[in-house]
């Protein structure tokens, strides 16, 4: 098995008396599509902020491409090739779509501390900003002020921004919220596809089971800051521990 | 085709203003030349509060660093005017290194109330040190001498001969700040202050940004400090205070945020109507405070954001 492209080890945070995350160990392999769910207060978003960044861990490390980020300030992870988004829609809403696009491209490819030559001459970031637009189905709106967005699109420009900054690693942290079911089914095609299209891994954090199953290669369990089953979607649904903890309050 | 325009509205301001200098009489000078020097402290400004959505009340002190570096200068190295602008801009780009690389690390009313007090701390300073800035008395006797080309000598001792030296900073500054504002820095400062954290996320340093956009603001408010010296030969001690700090606030916010003629249509209307309505009342303060708050609540986005809304409604029911 190759070394895997995230490796967390021995993670711990509390807040207080309340554990969030206790001892944990995860690896993650790349292209593998990861799904970390829970019911609520399971640590699920802890986890994502300490991975990318926003909150400092208690204890343990956090290995990317075998590099210690543990204490890595975030824009220096996303250099790295590891990002996020968030659960509310989090974009530039002044800026046109092309814009939102074009500030990580202008980042990643170095060129954003040119501050006295005009942007209209970044023709190969703006071939980037168009590419990344049709690979998530945006291109036709691109001069849209964002905030003018319908709430699914402005989800899908989110990960556009997201993908820009040529991650290897994405957390989508529920992607789907606020969604409705059409709109649902329609992201988690594009999640699916642009997994599949390679060079970027993505790890949903979810709160909807249903959502997961269908559409991942794995899936992890967190309960109130312990991992409790990990593994293929059939295994996870049938075991039991998990069933009494999360399914339980769903099916009583 | 809009960028056309607003060329073309530059240059006309620019060849007008050229004109106004060959044959203007010495008083409208003297307010061009005030005016344009606001318009230079107000455009640095702008670049931070209504680009990078960074409010501060403490830029009268790099104002006052440029003051007082030209006029130091002058009294104790040289009396080249050049040479003493540059030392302004020295002492008010490196105040502004310093100040920003404190108040950067926070945001809104955290960022406002710490560049206020670095602001005062400075005017204190300024107030206090009596062997060094004269205190309340300032900075006085600081005439215009020529500027030494090798060759020639460009004299500067009539108000028609600075006016153009002014005019020509004013010029490089609004090209400046235009080439800012479309570059690809300009569009992650507006990133910024779109959303700070997602602008995390893309990869950008945002403190490296922020201090940037700070200390570029920072070095404009100082040549407007230091042309300032040399048009009213003295430095005082009130330019460093907030009061004086508050003064591109409102001509940002008179003019609209964000753009380019904002400052300039700001810093007009600011002067122009203190000095009408001082000729008017004694009571300059009070209706001067009326009228803006008039303009400011009639004029939501401020004059130039409210023109162009009207502009643009109004070719929208052309075409329709």
């Amino acid at each position: 098995m190759s070394a895997p492209l995230m490796e967390v080890r021995g993670l711990s945070k509390a807040f207080g008396k309340v554990v969030t995350a206790r001892n944990i160990d995860l690896a993650f392999q790349a292209g593998e599509l990861t799904s970390i769910i829970g019911p609520n207060g399971a640590g699920k978003s802890t986890f994502i902020n300490m991975m990318s960044g926003s909150l400092a861990v208690d204890a343990g490390a956090i290995l990317f491409l075998g590099r210690d980020v543990t204490r890595l300030p975030i824009h220096e992870r996303v250099g790295l090739g590891l990002c996020r988004s968030f659960q509310v829609v989090n974009v530039f809403p002044g800026l046109t779509v092309f814009e939102n696009v074009e500030i990580p491209v202008l980042v990643a490819a170095k060129r954003a501390t040119r501050f006295f030559a005009p942007r209209a001459r970044e023709a190969q970031a703006h071939e980037a900003v168009r590419e990344v637009l049709e690979r998530v189905g945006l291109a036709a709106r691109a001069e849209v002020k964002a905030s003018e967005l319908s709430h699914g699109d402005q989800r899908l420009l989110e990960v556009a921004v997201a993908l820009a900054a040529r991650p290897k690693l994405l957390f989508l942290d529920e992607p789907t919220a606020g969604m409705n079911p059409v709109e649902r089914v329609e992201i988690l095609k594009h999640i699916r596809r642009l997994n599949q299209e390679g060079g970027t891994t993505f790890i949903i954090v979810e709160h909807d089971m249903d959502i997961v199953f269908s559409l991942s290669d794995r899936v992890v369990v967190l309960h109130r800051g312990d991992v409790i089953c990990d593994g293929p979607p059939a295994h996870v649904q049938c075991d039991p521990q998990v069933r009494e903890c999360y399914l339980g309050e769903e099916v009583a | 085709m809009q960028n056309r325009q607003a060329y073309l509205a530059a240059a006309a301001l620019l060849v007008g203003l050229a004109l106004l200098g060959l044959w203007g009489e010495r008083f409208l000078l003297y307010l061009a030349m005030r005016v344009m020097i606001l318009a230079i402290f107000a455009l640095g400004f702008d670049l931070l509060f209504g680009r990078t959505g960074l409010l501060s009340f403490g830029h009268g002190a790099f104002y006052a660093g440029g003051a007082y570096g030209t006029a130091l200068c002058y009294l104790h190295l040289s009396k080249d005017p050049l040479l003493c602008l540059l030392a302004g801009l020295l002492l008010a780009t490196a105040l502004a290194l310093i100040v920003g690389f404190f108040c950067v690390r926070h945001t809104e009313i955290y960022f406002a109330m710490l560049t206020l007090a670095f602001g005062m701390m400075i005017f204190s300073l300024v107030w206090n040190l009596r062997e060094i800035t004269g205190g309340d008395d300032g900075l006085v006797g600081i005439s215009r001498q020529a500027i030494n080309l090798g060759l020639a000598k460009l004299p500067l001792r009539k108000e028609g001969q600075f006016y153009f030296l002014v005019l020509s900073c004013f010029g490089l500054v609004l090209y400046a700040v235009h080439r800012i504002r479309s570059s690809p820095f300009g569009l992650i400062l507006a990133g910024i202050r779109e959303n700070h954290l997602r602008a995390e996320f893309a990869g950008a340093n945002i403190k490296n940004y922020r201090l940037a956009a700070f200390v570029i603001s920072g070095f404009l408010a100082g040549l407007a400090g230091g042309l300032g010296v040399l048009l009213e030969s003295n430095a005082a001690p009130f330019a460093a205070h907030w009061s004086h700090s508050s003064e591109p606030v409102l001509v940002s916010l008179i003019g609209g945020l964000n753009t380019l003629a904002g400052p300039l249509v700001g810093s007009f209307v600011f002067i122009v109507l203190k000095e009408v309505v001082m000729r008017v009342t004694p009571y300059w303060m009070l209706w001067f405070g009326v009228v803006l708050l008039v303009i400011l609540l009639g004029f939501r986005g401020g004059v130039v954001g409210t023109l162009a809304q009207a502009l643009g409604r109004g070719a929208k029911e052309a075409r329709s």
